[in-house]
Order: structure tokens, then sequence, then C-alpha cells
């Protein structure tokens, strides 16, 4: 079940991420690709498994009570933390530049800053 | 290192990392002292190129040397910890670096473009050294991610760094791109992950090679290996994804472009010849795709690689070489004729993973590697010699430009002999470069074809540069030669490296045995699997697999 919600979602993501990146105005074309390295966060996430945890395993989770919730991979949540800040830290680059984009050329539509010279 | 015997766990794989960190870091506490941080700039760059040669030496060249030295970050054992390994290939890609990198960084104490960046300079410089080195060394597909997130960063502000309108949107279609082929290397890492169990390219490797002992279907592999060539092609600049170089490579200044063409886009080449020879080479997958009439046979991991990078690279050749002789100013001309010459390396690469003869394959790695390493000092020498121009007359478009040639005839020399070895005349680099190239692929199955493409290629080759030389450096001086005051430290850089392309030609034994271990190291799997994860394979069996969920 989880499976078939996590598959979903991540299909979501990738088709408004897509969309998104399509549009004309700039800042949807950040928000598009944060998206989609969102969603390819998520399906790394999904890729390393998501299983019943044990004791031993997860000993943070086993001291707070009997019950031990199912836990993703622990080597992809490692990943995926490196993969967020790397993206958040590109986003808020992509931002900036657009910023400068909008300085510079006064729109932020795409088809307004003409082609190469 | 002294108490370390190469091989095992030796510090001095992690050595170049070091210094260029290092490098970086201090280069940035000192942005407010140009003087100081000039010249800690050059020592680091110095003792990178001292690391690099010592890695050449000890671990590749000397007369009993391993062949291969690994370092196990932090003493964990290596499918779990983060691994470094240097082997022939890894080391002959680093001299490159190296090498364009030092002279990048003499070149670059003169005549900054931009003067309020110019703190940020070295310290992106030597972060950029530092992503491309790491791609290089690193023993684990994630961490060739992060690498590669390391090396992007500095170059997208390198690409905006001139801040003018153009650059800044060529900044924004770069990051863009680059963004969109992040998540794409995420798809690919996380895809192997989950049909293989582990990242780590030696592991990977081992279990491809035998997917019954480890209870993994290795078919959807083939597939993740597509995405991630997609990645490397834009990293290498291969036709489709070729289209953000012509705008990326006028933004940047011309000494980091310098390096864009010279070390980063080998990076996708290594990549590519690691993955598909080094890790992908040993699985045995039929995949049943055909392609009707090419005389390509689909039957392996190895050959779909080779079939693809043979489309894109015949692609790239004509692309780069129709598009480089239309164009009116020098960088973009060499920015073109960039795509076109990846191609070149390109084409002995897919020849090597379409056949089944070993001696073919590696004749092909180190014809791709001889011409990477012209490429490099050619086009190294050529973008910098656009550097030189542009700082001395204000402009590269062939329109104000004329007459150079008497102007400073150093200069013309060195662009000449640059030229000349693009197009490949004895004794330059490049004529060895392009004798191997042309021999690989007249040895091929499908040697016609090859050998049109790389003809045609070779005759566009003459064509842009010929167009090129007569339009800048022959004819009437312009104004803006006549009151040019060209740096003489800049032209001593490309001499230099003229001289070293010279040398490259005529001393070419050593360089193409150094060529030749580089290739034997790239298709050496299994030894490449003994030194980085000695491992029992019984071991590591049950201890995690594929079976993930």
């Amino acid at each position: 079940m989880t499976a078939v919600v996590l598959a979903a979602t991540i299909g979501a993501l990738f088709a408004l991420g897509t969309f998104l990146l399509l549009r004309r105005d700039l800042i949807r074309v950040v928000w598009g690709l944060t998206i989609i390295s969102q969603a390819a966060n998520l399906y790394l996430l999904t890729m390393g498994g998501i299983a019943p945890a044990t004791a031993e395993s997860v000993p943070v989770l086993a001291g707070h009570g009997d019950h031990v919730p199912e836990t993703a991979d622990p080597l992809v949540q490692a990943l995926v933390l490196t993969a967020i800040v790397i993206g958040f830290g590109m986003t808020a680059f992509a931002l900036v530049l657009s910023y400068r984009v909008y300085e510079e050329h006064d729109t932020l539509d795409v088809t307004n800053l003409g082609d190469h010279k | 290192m002294a108490t370390t015997p190469i091989g095992t766990n030796s510090q001095l794989v992690i050595a170049p990392m070091l210094i260029v960190l290092v490098t970086a870091v201090a280069t940035l506490l000192l942005g407010r002292r140009p003087q100081a941080r000039a010249a800690v700039s050059l020592g680091g760059g110095a003792a990178y190129a001292v690391a690099v040669a010592a890695i050449d030496w000890y671990v590749v060249l000397a007369p009993n040397a391993p062949g291969i030295a690994t370092y196990q970050v932090g003493d964990w054992p290596a499918p779990i910890g983060i691994t470094l390994v240097a082997d022939g290939l890894s080391a002959f890609m680093l001299t490159m670096v190296a090498v364009l990198g030092v002279a990048s960084l003499v070149f670059s104490t003169r005549h900054l473009p931009g003067d309020e960046g110019r703190s940020y300079y070295f310290p992106l410089f030597h972060f950029l050294a530092l992503g491309v080195t790491g791609a290089f060394l690193t023993g684990d597909l994630f961490n060739l991610f992060v690498w590669f997130e390391v090396m992007l960063m500095a170059s997208y502000v390198f690409v905006a760094y001139s801040g003018g309108p153009e650059h800044t949107r060529a900044a924004f279609w770069y990051v863009s791109l680059n963004l969109l082929a992040s998540a794409v290397f995420l798809l690919g890492v996380g895809g192997i992950y989950a049909s293989t169990g582990t990242l780590n390219m030696a592991d990977l490797a081992r279990r491809l090679a035998e997917p019954a002992a480890y209870g993994l279907d290795p078919v959807p592999v083939v597939g993740l290996l597509g995405l991630l060539l997609s990645v490397f092609a834009i990293k290498a600049g291969l036709v489709p994804f070729q289209f953000w170089i012509p705008s990326a490579y006028r933004a940047a200044p011309p000494q980091i472009t310098a390096l864009l063409a010279g070390a980063t886009k080998k990076v996708g080449i290594y990549a590519i010849i690691r993955l598909s020879f080094t890790v992908f080479a040993g699985a045995e997958i039929a995949v049943d795709l055909g392609v009707p009439g090419t005389g390509f046979a689909i039957d392996s991991p190895l050959s779909f690689v080779g079939v693809a990078l043979f489309l894109m690279a015949g692609a790239s050749i004509l692309v780069g070489g129709i598009g480089a002789v239309g164009r009116d100013s020098l960088e973009g001309v060499f920015a073109y004729s960039s795509i076109g010459q990846v191609g070149f390396i390109a084409i002995p690469v897919a020849i090597a993973a379409t056949t089944t003869s070993p001696e073919l394959r590696q004749l092909g790695i180190v014809a791709a590697l001889v011409y990477a390493l012209n490429h490099t000092l050619a086009k190294g020498l050529l973008f910098l010699a656009v550097g030189a121009v542009r700082s001395a007359t204000g402009t590269s478009s062939f329109a104000d430009l004329g007459g150079l040639a008497k102007r400073s005839p150093a200069l013309a020399i060195a662009v000449f002999i640059g030229s000349l070895a693009l197009v490949g005349i004895p004794p330059l680099s490049g004529f060895f470069g392009k004798f191997l190239v042309f021999d690989a692929a007249a040895r091929s199955a499908s040697a016609g074809p090859a050998l049109v493409l790389l003809l045609v290629g070779s005759l566009l080759t003459i064509a842009y540069s010929t167009r090129m030389w007569n339009r800048s450096f022959w004819g009437a001086q312009t104004d803006a030669v006549e009151t040019a005051a060209i740096d003489p430290l800049q032209v001593a850089v490309l001499v230099v490296l003229a001289t070293a392309i010279l040398a490259v030609g005529v001393g070419f034994e050593p360089v193409y045995e150094f060529a030749g271990a580089a290739a034997d190291a790239a298709l050496d799997t299994e030894g490449y699997v003994d030194a980085v994860d000695p491992a029992d394979a019984s071991d590591l069996a049950d201890s995690s697999g594929g079976d993930h969920t």
C-alpha cells in the first residue's frame, strides 16, 4: 500500500515539476526544478525500501516504548539528506540568479529574454 | 606516506584533495590581501601538481608500482565507508587537470576579468579543482554525484561571473539544465541502489558480474546506465546535450572556460569510461535491442553504451564542426570546436564498448585518452589565448580583430601550434591523438561510417581553424590590435603550453605508455575490485542485498 501511495506521489510531483519547468515565467521554472529535485529525493528514499524496524536497527526509537515503526533504509536517509542540502543551496542560487535576470532584462518572461547574440 | 605502503591505505591518494581544499579556504580567508592571495593560490597549485606527480610516479609509473592505491576515509572498510581510489585512469586525468590548472592559475594572476568579484576568483577556482579531483578519485556513485555538485557550484558562479545581461541569462540556463541533470543523476543512483543494494563501484562491479550469487536482477541496471549516460553526456557536452555550451563558454572568463573545456568536460568522459568499462563491463545481461541495418548488436550494457555513444559522438562532430565554421568570434569558434572535439574523444570509447576484441578495446580507450590529453592542452591554450587577446584588445570578435600575428608573433605562434594540434599535424600531440582514433576506427566493425565521420570532422576542423586564423591573425591591423598592450606573462604561459604540445608529440613514447597503463586500469575490473574491497564474496551476500522491500 505504501509503495502505491509513494509511486503515485512521485509520479504526481514529476508531472507537476515538468509542467512548471515548461512555463514562461522564470520563477515557475525555479519552482519546477525544486519540485523535480524533491521528487528525485523522495524516489531515492523509496528506492532504499521501507521495512519494519527492530529494536537493534533503531535503538533510539526502541527507547520510547515497545512500538518500533516502519523505517526507511538509514543509508538512503543519509544520501537524501546530502541531496537536500545540495538542492537547497542550488535553489537559493537559482532564485538569486532569476532576480539578477529580472534586474538586467526587466522581465521574467523566458520568451522576452532574446536569443543568442 | 613514508610509513604506509602504497596500495593499501595510502594517504597519498587524498593528498591532492586536501591540498586544494586547504588552498581554497586559505585564499578565502586572505580575501583582502591580493598579493598574498595570489601567492598562496600559486603555491597551492604547485603543491597540487607535486601531489599529482607523486601519485603518477608511486602508483602508476614507478618500476614496481602497485598500479592502484586506495584510501578508506576514516578507516571504514570499502562497501560501507567512503573510498578514494587512484589508479592509472584517475592519475592520467588528474595529470591533465594539474597541467592545465597551473597554467590557468599563472595566467589568472594577471588581468582578472571584473574588479569587484576578484576576491572570490581564486577560492572558486580551487573549489572547481576540488570537485574535479574528487570526481576522479571517488570510489562510489553517490560521492561522484556530490563531487559533480561541488564542481558545478563553482562553475555556476563563474558563468555568471562577469555580470552582464548575456552572462546572467547564460548562467540561468546553465544552472537550470544542471539542476535537472542532478535530479536525473539521483534517479539513476537510487535505481542502482534499489536493484543492486550497493553504490560502491567495486562492490557494484562484483555483484553485477555474478548476479545470481547475490540474488539480484541486473536487467533494470541497463536502463539506469542509460540515465547516467545522459547525465555524463551533458557534462561532456555531447550532442544532443550540447546546447548550453556556446553561451556558457562565452559567458565564463576565458581562463575558466579553458578549465571547463579542458577539465570538467573530461569528468564526463572519465565517468563514462569508468562506469562502462570498470563497473558494468562484467555484467552479462542479455538485452534485446537490436538496431536494424547498423551492424550493431546490442547484447550487453556495454554495447548499449557503445551504440548510444557512437550516435551522440557522430552528431557532435558534425554539429560542432559545422557550428564552428560560422561563428564570428574567437571563443564562439572554440566553443563549437569543443563540441566537435569531444566527439573525437567519444568515438573510440564507443568503438571500445561495442567490440569484443580485448586489443581493440584497449586501443580504443588509449586513443580516447591521448585525444583527451591533446584536447586539454590545445583547447586550454586556445581559450587562454582568447583571454590574452581579450585583456589586451577588449574584444574577441573577428570584426574588430586582424593582424594579431604582426602585433605579437609569440602569441600567434602559440595559437598556430594549438590550432595545428587540433587539426592533427605531426609532430604535435594532436597527430598521435588523431592517428590512434583513426586506427581504432579502421579496425572496428563499423569502420565505414566511423571513418567517414572522422574524416568530415577533420576537414571541418581545418576549415574553421583556417578561418579563425585568417580573420584574426592575418590581414590589416585594426585599431584595437594596434593599441593592444599584450601581457608578456600571459603570452609566456601560452608559449609554455605550446611547448608542452610539441613535447608530448616529440616524446610520445612515455605518454603512450601512461595512456596504456590508464586504459589497462580502466579495463581491469578484477584488479579494481581486489584493491578497493578485497572482502570475500560470501561474507557480503547475507549482510545486505538487492531485496529491499
